[in-house]
C-alpha cells in the first residue's frame, strides 16, 4: 500500500461537469483529489480487505438475528419499541439489502480493523463506482498508468445486478428514489442509483424526503400524488423511526431499500454486539456499551485510549478520544481529539482506539463496499485530522 | 501478467460502463432545450409503433379482425386510468386543469374525489396475444399547458390531438404508480432540520398537485 503522486487529468473538471459530478469541491475545499492515488497489491486487496469484508458481513447478519429476538439488546440499540416487530418481520422475510460500506483502519501490513458499518445511507458511492473507475480508464488510455493496472471496484456492475434481484423479489418494474433537499452530494448519490436502476430495467421516480405525503388510505405519496410502493431512501431509519410519518412508513406497505432490519447494522451498538459474539476476531476492535462501563474491570481499560461514539453519529460528528486511567476514562483536553455535532442523546458506545495510518501528512481511511453480501470495492479518504469527517478528501486507487 | 485472458478473468473492477448513459450534459451548450428527452431517446434503441384511439369503436373499425384485442386493451386502459389518473378534491380543481365537463366523480369508503375521463388509449402490438396499452388524457381548459394535447397518466406530453401515430419506447407502456389523494405532507425531515442548518424550501408544484 503506497501513496503515489500523479498529474491530474487536464480536463477533469470539464468532464465532471459533463457527467454531472457536481460535488467534487464542497464548501470551497477540494473533495475529489487526483493529485495522488493509492497503490495496492492483489494480495492486500483480496486477503486483507475483500475476504474480511464478506466475513464481517456474515458476522453482522448473525448479530441481526440475535438482536431481533432480544428485547434487552433492542433497548441497548435504542430502537423505538414500535419498530421491533417490523424489524423482526423484515429480517424473517429476508428483505434484500442493496449496499453498505465498512470503514477500516488499514496500513497494508496489519489486519484491517473495523471502525463502523455504514449500512443504511452510505454516500461517496458515485465517486467510487463510477468516477474513480473513469479516472483509471483515462490514465491507462493516456499511458500514465500501466495497462495491467486494475482497481478493486465492481460496484456499478454489482449494484445493477442487485437492483435486478430486488426488482425480482418484489415483482416491481418501477421504484421511487428519495433524499433530502439542499444537498448536492445526496442528490448525486441518488441520481447514480437511479441511473443504475434504469440500467437494470427499472423505471425511476424521484421525491424529496421532506415532500413525501400521506394518502387517504395510509399510502405514502410523491408530489404527483403517486403512491410510493417501493422506495430507495437515502435517509436514515433512526430518523424515520422518530418522525411523524415513522409508523406510517411501516403501515403503508411501502417496501424500503434499505430494508428496516438494516437499522440494526447501521447502529454503532453493532460494534459492542459484534465484540460480544466474536471477541478476539482479528478484524474487530474491542467495544463496549456505555451501560457496561461500570462492570469493566480497571485492567480492561488501563493504558488504553478509547473512542466514545454516539449510537447514531454520522460523518464523524460528536466523536471523542478518551484516556483510560485510575479514575476511569477521562477526556484528553485537545481540540484535535474530539469533534462537535448534534448527536448523542440516544447514548454512546466505547471502542478501542487505533490510529489511522499516516501517509505524508494525511490520515487515511479505507471504505470497503458491500453490495448485498458481496464485497464490491474500496474507496479511500484522507484527512489532516485523526477523525475523518465529511470534508475529508477522496482519492482513487489502483491494484498492481 | 502477460496472459491477458486470465488477467481479464480476475479483473477486480466493473468490466464495462456505457459512458453515454452516464453523461448528464453536452460538452458545448446546445441551442435548443428539452435535453433530457433527447439524451434518453438516443440511448433507448427499442421503438414500438403505437396508435392512439379515441374509443373502442375506432379501434375495432380500424382492426375488424382484432376486435377482441381492441376490447382487452380498452378495458385494461380504463382500469389503468382509474388507478393512475390525477385525482382532485373538487370538481373545480379538476376542471381547472382539464376543462368543463371533463371530470368524473369517484366515491370511495373515505369520501369522494374527481378525476379526468380517459380521452383515448394508446395501443401497440395490437395483433399480438398481449397488446400494450395505456390510457391517454387531454385537456380542454385554457388554463392548462395540456390543452388539445395527448397526455399520459404521469403527465407525459405525447403531442397534439390530431397526431395519432407514434413511435415510442416500449417503456411508455410500463405499469405506472397508482395515484391517491394526499392528506398531509412533511412528516419526514424534522430530524435533519433539527440536526443541521439545512433549511427546507417548498418543492416545485407537480402535476395534479
Amino acid at each position: 500500500m503506497l501513496r503515489m503522486g500523479i498529474q491530474p487529468r487536464a480536463n477533469w473538471q470539464q468532464m465532471a461537469h459533463e457527467y454531472g459530478f457536481h460535488f467534487h469541491t464542497m464548501h470551497g475545499q477540494a473533495y475529489w483529489d487526483e493529485s495522488a492515488y493509492y497503490q495496492f497489491t492483489l494480495e492486500q486487496i483480496e486477503r486483507d480487505l475483500e475476504s474480511p469484508t464478506e466475513e464481517i458481513q456474515q458476522m453482522c447478519l448473525h448479530v441481526v438475528g440475535k438482536v431481533c429476538k432480544d428485547e434487552e439488546l433492542l433497548r441497548k440499540f435504542a430502537i423505538p419499541e414500535g419498530f421491533w416487530q417490523p424489524i423482526a418481520d423484515s429480517w424473517r422475510a429476508q428483505e434484500p439489502s442493496l449496499y453498505s460500506r465498512l470503514d477500516f483502519v488499514y496500513d497494508g501490513k496489519h489486519p484491517a480493523k473495523l471502525l463502523e458499518n455504514n449500512a443504511d445511507t452510505p454516500t461517496s458511492l458515485y465517486e467510487s463506482g463510477f468516477w474513480q473507475w473513469l479516472w483509471l480508464e483515462n490514465n491507462v488510455d493516456k499511458g500514465k498508468l500501466p495497462k495491467n493496472a486494475d482497481q478493486f471496484n465492481s460496484l456499478q456492475e454489482k449494484l445493477i445486478n442487485q437492483l435486478k434481484v430486488i426488482a425480482h423479489y418484489y415483482g416491481l418494474n418501477y421504484m421511487h428514489f428519495a433524499c433530502c433537499k439542499d444537498t448536492d452530494e445526496d442528490r448525486g448519490t441518488v441520481q447514480y442509483l437511479q441511473d443504475c436502476a434504469k440500467a437494470a430495467g427499472i423505471d425511476d421516480y424521484f421525491v424529496f424526503v421532506e415532500d413525501i405525503g400521506l394518502g387517504e388510505n395510509g399510502d405514502l405519496t410523491d408530489l404527483q400524488d403517486q403512491i410510493i410502493s417501493h422506495c430507495f431512501k437515502l435517509y436514515p431509519w433512526e430518523f424515520m423511526q422518530r418522525e411523524e410519518f415513522g409508523l406510517a412508513s411501516i403501515k403503508a406497505n411501502t417496501a424500503w431499500v434499505e430494508p428496516i432490519w438494516k437499522s440494526v447494522v447501521s447502529n454503532k451498538a453493532l460494534l459492542p454486539a459484534l465484540w460480544e459474539s466474536f471477541s478476539g476476531h482479528p478484524n474487530l476492535l474491542p467495544a463496549f456499551f456505555e451501560s457496561d462501563l461500570p462492570k469493566l474491570k480497571h485492567k480492561d481499560l488501563q493504558a488504553n485510549k478509547w473512542v466514545k461514539k454516539p449510537l447514531f453519529s454520522r460523518e464523524g460528528a460528536n466523536i471523542e478520544i478518551l484516556q483510560a486511567n485510575a479514575a476511569g476514562l477521562t477526556s484528553l483536553d485537545h481540540a484535535n481529539l474530539s469533534t462537535s455535532g448534534p448527536y448523542g442523546e440516544e447514548g454512546f458506545i466505547y471502542q478501542a482506539y487505533t490510529p489511522l495510518p499516516k501517509f505524508g501528512n494525511s490520515h487515511t481511511l479505507i471504505g470497503s463496499w458491500l453490495v448485498g453480501d458481496e464485497a464490491a470495492g474500496i474507496s479511500i479518504r484522507e484527512d489532516e485530522s485523526m477523525i475523518t469527517q465529511d470534508l475529508s478528501r477522496y482519492l482513487p486507487h489502483i491494484i498492481i | 501478467m502477460t496472459d491477458t485472458s486470465s488477467q481479464k478473468l480476475k479483473q477486480k473492477r466493473t468490466r464495462n460502463i456505457d459512458l453515454r448513459s452516464m453523461r448528464k450534459a453536452f460538452s458545448l451548450k446546445p441551442i435548443t432545450v428539452g435535453l433530457a428527452g433527447l439524451l434518453l431517446s438516443a440511448c433507448s434503441s427499442q421503438r414500438e409503433e403505437a396508435i392512439v384511439f379515441n374509443n373502442l369503436d375506432e379501434c375495432v373499425s380500424a382492426n375488424p379482425s382484432a376486435s377482441a384485442q381492441c376490447e382487452v386493451a380498452y378495458e385494461g386502459a380504463l382500469a389503468e386510468a382509474a388507478r393512475t389518473a390525477p385525482k382532485y378534491n373538487t370538481a373545480n380543481d379538476c376542471e381547472f386543469e382539464f376543462g368543463p365537463n371533463q371530470c368524473q366523480q369517484v366515491r370511495t369508503s373515505s369520501g369522494s374525489f374527481f378525476m379526468p375521463f380517459m380521452a383515448g388509449y394508446m395501443v401497440s402490438s395490437l395483433l399480438s396475444p398481449r397488446p400494450y396499452y395505456q390510457p391517454m388524457f387531454t385537456s380542454y381548459s385554457p388554463n392548462s399547458p395540456y390543452r388539445y394535447r395527448w397526455i399520459g397518466a404521469d403527465g407525459r406530453d405525447f403531442g397534439g390531438l390530431n397526431k395519432k401515430r407514434y413511435s415510442v419506447s416500449k417503456s411508455v407502456f410500463d405499469k405506472k404508480p397508482a395515484v391517491t389523494r394526499t392528506m398531509q405532507r412533511g412528516g419526514f425531515g424534522s430530524s435533519v432540520r433539527a440536526k443541521s442548518a439545512w433549511g427546507s424550501r417548498s418543492g416545485s408544484k407537480g402535476w395534479g398537485g
